[in-house]
């Protein structure tokens, strides 16, 4: 019984299971982090963030001011980012039942101009429509004649396409012009005067409708006046609907910035207001608006226990280690799957990391100069036959002082090249020095060489995958994946195979069989 | 150029042991770490090997400390000639044979002429660990040099030639020869280019000869001709392999075997991690070898009913 348990569970079986609950893991979590943090696989990715200004403009008459500005609401499904209020003197008030900022100012005279900043992102005009239900509504009280014209209307609407509001609208349109029509509406109507005769029509039919007021986000956009759509209660749910085309929905890049019939802006104690819109674009990393959208998905607690609430300093050294589990795959793959026989274990490694720090060409140029003059230096050290610790630590005091030497000469001769010493780990080059020269004793020129190439080989193949602005993205993005490539390595200490360079060792090995 | 990248399955249908495999296959399963120190110290090898009756050249002295150093005069007289170990060196390294000497001459069996101070400054190293595994510090094991036999004259440039037994749950499973070369320094690591001559286990029979990894068929310095190698005492060159097992409880394991003239096989070292070019030097497979023993040879066995055994397979 033992023993069948025993190979039931052997250790790369265990370790697979693992491998595969990391995956799992992994890949549920990257899921979660994309769909609720808004985080992207893509490094350069980019959120939408858009500023919409509105400015209000009115002159006070000389007493008290009350200005009441409709305003867009979480509630509505906005993803606010931020709001800001700029009225200097005024007293301000959020009224969020009725989604409106009220600011009341004492004594005003003159020319008013206030401020109000909404910052908006994501899928700005996709905002879910309210689901809240409409107030049962009544059909409008008619004059006899209105009531003709009513159903006129919606006799003419049978000829239209659409649904039944689209119909509707349609009709309204075509027949605005027509003298039995300019009744109800006049002839130089608004947009405003427009919709609610529409809400009028459609409430004839017990339809609830409401007015929603939209912008087109545009870079550096001015408007007057936010464009009126209309919302109507059908089958359901709202919908929203042009009032010119009668097209479904809002077009792309459109925000509703308000919604139902009330005033946009009421000023009272002041006259010829105007609020103007205005918009302007800019971006952000989805990295930097992760803790909106949780907040919006209501998954903050996640969030919050996440390494992308810390400052930025310790966000930053975890950024720098999240990408060591990957240069240590590259290690254990360069050494156990493919073979190469490194200094040290993981000096290519710190090399690599070196090398993201120095940029490739100039440290690798300058850390080859360092070694070939350490390796010099320890030359003309060995004839002094001192003892083996004194012996290291001069190397070690020496690349500390060439260190300091080349970064001031590179500096004052402003040759990055030359500077670049300095990111070098100091005892991984004293190390590899020595370690150099003791094989160049012992076992000759070429094996040393062979064994200097392949450390920097290693760790500069560690040095591109580490240094991959889209690796380095990934791996702090959904630093889950470490958990693979724990699980990965550990496997990998199983491998029993060939080595790539066992193939071309063991060659004669085949030759002789056949 | 790189048809070698296809050589997998063949290498796997012709049992040869990888680098990877031997590690987690065979001396992680049957090394325990414990008993790495048996035989990485060399003093505590020594000791246990003679406690076994296993040959091994005498121990003349142990310099532990610094101070003692400048006493290596009065630790090697009454001897002609001594070799200088770090007890925890490998692969040959810091070994100084000193084959005639005075008081500020010595002359080295590499043939340099080395002063007093010289010497002084090499057990110096020694003992501060520049020879030894990781650095730590060592102690400078003195001993007697080894009369070799002149029956390797011809067939070994300089240094020494030595056996090699691959050696698996107490069973002989390979045996190679390592001849030094010009190229190799007198010493006899396949690596730096000594030749190496894979016998068979039973006969003692040459096999196939390599150096660097390619056939060959003479010593490249001496002209012999690598097939006409016989090593005497074959017998008994397994029984020291054998015994090694014995004396170390581990599964896998390289015994270093010389020939003294005047005393026969003697175990210079035993390694518990030993190499695999001696596939290369045989042109076999080990992991076939260590299949048979695991499935075909019988348990229980003392050390000279192992050797028989293996002995009695060749015929």
């Amino acid at each position: 019984m033992k023993l069948n348990l025993t190979r039931f569970f052997t250790v790369r079986k265990v370790l697979s299971l693992l491998l595969i609950c990391a995956i799992a893991y992994s890949t549920y979590s990257i899921y979660y982090k994309v769909k609720y943090w808004g985080f992207s696989l893509s490094p350069k990715a980019v959120t939408d963030v858009w500023t919409v200004d509105a400015k209000i403009s009115f002159r006070a008459l000389g007493g008290d001011v009350k200005v009441s500005l409709a305003v867009p609401n979480d509630r509505d499904g906005f993803k606010i980012l931020s709001e800001e209020i700029v009225a200097k003197g005024y007293k301000i008030t959020q009224d969020k039942i009725n989604s409106r900022v009220v600011l009341e100012g004492k004594d005003k005279t003159g020319k008013q101009n206030l401020y109000y900043r909404l910052s908006i992102y994501d899928d700005a005009q996709n905002v879910a429509l309210n689901s809240l239900l409409p107030a049962k509504i009544n059909r409008p009280i008619l004059s006899e004649e209105e009531t003709i014209q009513m159903r006129k209307i919606w006799e003419l609407s049978e000829l239209q396409k659409g649904d039944k509001i689209q119909k509707a609208i349609l009709a309204i349109n075509q027949e605005v012009n027509n003298p039995t029509m300019s009744l109800i509406l006049p002839l130089d109507h608004t947009a405003k005067e427009f919709a609610e005769k529409v809400i009028q029509v459609l409430a004839y039919k017990r339809i609830p409708a409401r007015i929603a007021r939209t912008i087109k986000l545009e870079e550096g956009r001015k408007t007057e006046k936010p464009d009126i759509m209309l919302e109507a209660y059908y089958d359901g749910h709202w919908t929203l609907y042009d009032l010119n085309t009668a097209k479904i929905g809002l077009p792309k890049n459109w925000v509703i910035i308000q919604r139902g019939g009330v005033s946009l802006l009421d000023v009272k104690g002041g006259e010829d207001s105007t609020v103007v819109f205005s918009v302007l674009k800019s971006v952000a990393s989805p990295l930097k608006m992760a803790e909106h959208r949780a907040k919006a998905h209501d998954e903050l607690w996640s969030y919050n226990y996440s390494m992308y609430t810390l400052p930025v300093f310790e966000q930053n050294t975890l950024k720098w280690l999240m990408i060591f589990p990957l240069a240590i795959l590259v290690v254990v793959i360069m050494r156990n799957v493919v073979g190469v026989s490194t200094m040290g274990t993981f000096t290519p490694m710190l090399l690599a990391m070196a090398l993201v720090r120095t940029g490739f060409w100039p440290g690798l140029i300058c850390f080859s100069v360092m070694i070939a003059l350490g390796l010099v230096m320890r030359a003309l050290v060995a004839k002094l036959n001192l003892l083996l610790v004194p012996r290291i630590s001069f190397v070690v005091i020496f690349v500390i002082l060439l260190i300091q030497v080349l970064t001031v000469v590179g500096y004052r001769l402003n040759y990055t090249i030359v500077s670049s010493a300095i990111f070098f780990p100091i005892i991984i080059t004293a190390w590899i020095i020595e370690r150099a020269s003791i094989t160049w004793e012992e076992e000759g020129a070429v094996n040393t060489l062979k064994e200097i190439l392949f450390t920097f080989i290693t760790a500069v193949v560690t040095y591109f995958v580490i240094s991959n602005e889209y690796v380095r993205h990934v791996m702090f993005a959904f630093n889950e994946l470490n958990l693979v490539i724990l699980f990965v390595v550990m496997l990998l200490g199983t491998y029993t195979g060939y080595r790539v360079t066992e193939l071309m060792r063991f060659a004669p090995l085949i030759h002789k069989e056949n | 150029m790189f048809e070698w990248i296809f050589n997998g399955k063949k290498l796997r249908e012709n049992g040869v042991l990888g680098m990877n495999d031997r590690n987690y296959s065979v001396i992680a399963k049957y090394n325990k770490r414990s008993l790495y120190t048996l035989v990485d110290d060399k003093v505590k090898t020594k000791r246990l090997a003679n406690s076994i009756n296993i040959n091994t050249p005498k121990m003349i002295g142990i310099i532990e400390f610094q101070y003692q150093v400048k006493n290596l005069l009065d630790i090697v007289k009454g001897y002609d000639t001594f070799v200088i170990k770090p007890a925890h060196g490998s692969g040959g390294k810091g070994v100084l044979v000193i084959k005639k000497y005075d008081a500020e001459h010595f002359y080295s069996a590499s043939g340099d002429v080395l002063s007093f101070k010289d010497v002084y400054q090499h057990v110096s190293n020694t003992l501060s660990g520049l020879f030894s595994l990781g650095g730590k510090y060592d102690v400078a094991l003195i001993e007697e040099a080894v009369n070799f036999s002149d029956v390797f004259k011809n067939f070994s440039y300089h240094g020494v030639p030595d056996v090699r037994v691959i050696v698996y749950k107490g069973f002989p499973a390979m045996v190679m020869m390592r001849l030094a070369t010009k190229e190799s320094g007198g010493r006899a690591n396949l690596h730096q280019g000594a030749v190496g001559v894979g016998l068979d286990v039973s006969t003692g029979l040459p096999l196939n000869a390599v150096m660097h990894n390619k056939p060959i068929f003479e010593h490249p310095d001496t002209k012999a001709n690598l097939m006409d190698l016989r090593v005497p005492f074959w017998r008994e060159h397994l029984i020291i392999g054998s015994l090694a097992y014995d004396m170390t409880g581990l599964g896998y394991l390289g015994a270093d075997i010389v020939l003294d003239e005047n005393r026969g096989p003697m175990m210079l070292e035993v390694n518990a991690r030993p190499g695999l070019a001696i596939q290369i030097a045989n042109g076999k497979g080990l992991k076939t070898r260590l299949q048979e023993i695991d499935e075909k040879y019988p348990l229980g066995l003392s050390a000279e009913e192992r050797v028989d055994f293996v002995l009695n397979q060749g015929k």
